[in-house]
């Protein structure tokens, strides 16, 4: 894994029932991520959000099916805009620094229209 | 106006109690089909143990799940069905998410018993574009009945 290496890109297109059941998992209430009238008409959303945590466990799945073996050790990440019921996310990365037995690998996912929606790094250890 | 009022200081430098609890083969398998994860060492016991695990493992990131039910348990749900247990007292009216930065320890499997600390670790006003901004940045740390570190995880919510 030298730095400039691509991980594959996986696409990930929530349906509500995928909205619903990490809703449900968790056991988080807020509205925005089931209640079409609220998060359209109350808030001004286009549509149903796509949860920000949810986003970072895609991001979290296509880094460490790339990397296996090594272990996900750490990752941190930020939401840039937001993404809606209907997006197809497109998650990937790249190897930006291999040493001392940690790599460190930039991940993004983008919406279709090239929009960023959340960006960050995972540190992976070699094992 | 200043956005953080001493009652917010008072409110971020509160101690909130450890919360405990025991992870069930169910909220494992719940939690890996939202996700999309289908590997069996989530569902099958079996498939676990003969792969070295005590019992189904969780997929990652899987303490969210128990953070975010101890929130929502220990509030009352606002209009927008968040729980009041996270909203700091702020007369602010938008919030937003800001950056996250998790640290992942040992496997968590069915049966641990998990113990959720919770801190406010920051609580900063800045002068944005739009006007004042607090950032309020917010840990919970995840152990096992071993004492094992499970996972860490920081993220800041933006107020204005």
């Amino acid at each position: 894994m030298t730095p400039g290496t691509e991980i594959p890109p996986v696409e990930r297109t929530p349906t509500a029932a995928d909205l619903f059941m990490f809703s449900a998992a968790a056991w988080l209430v807020h509205r925005i991520h089931y209640d079409v009238p609220f998060a359209t008409e109350h808030d001004g959303h286009p549509g149903l959000l796509i949860h920000g945590p949810l986003q970072g466990v895609y991001l979290m799945q296509t880094a460490v099916a790339a990397m296996r073996p090594r272990r996900l050790a750490s990752i941190m990440y930020r939401h840039t805009a937001p993404a809606h019921l209907g997006d197809t996310l497109t998650c990937g990365g790249t190897v930006v620094d291999a040493a001392g037995g940690l790599v460190t690998v930039e991940v993004w996912a983008r919406k279709a229209d090239g929009t960023v929606t959340t960006e960050g790094h995972a540190v992976f250890e070699e094992v | 106006m200043a956005l953080v009022t001493n009652e917010a200081r008072r409110w971020a430098e509160q101690a909130f109690p450890p919360h405990t609890v025991t992870v069930s083969r169910t909220d494992i398998a719940r939690y890996a089909r939202a996700i999309g994860e289908t590997h069996p060492i989530h569902f099958d016991r079996e498939v676990a143990v003969a792969a070295g695990h005590r019992d189904v493992v969780a997929p990652v990131y899987f303490p969210y799940t128990l953070r975010v039910q101890a929130t929502t348990l220990a509030g009352d749900l606002e209009p927008d069905g968040s729980s009041s247990a996270e909203v700091p007292p702020l007369p602010a009216r938008r919030a937003m998410a800001g950056e996250t930065a998790i640290e992942f320890g040992s496997d968590i499997c069915a049966g641990d018993a998990i113990t959720i600390d919770k801190r406010i670790v920051d609580l900063t006003e800045k002068h944005g574009r739009s006007g004042p901004l607090a950032l309020v940045t917010t840990e919970f740390t995840f152990h096992n009945q071993e004492g094992d570190l499970v996972m860490r995880e920081r993220f800041t919510r933006i107020y204005r």
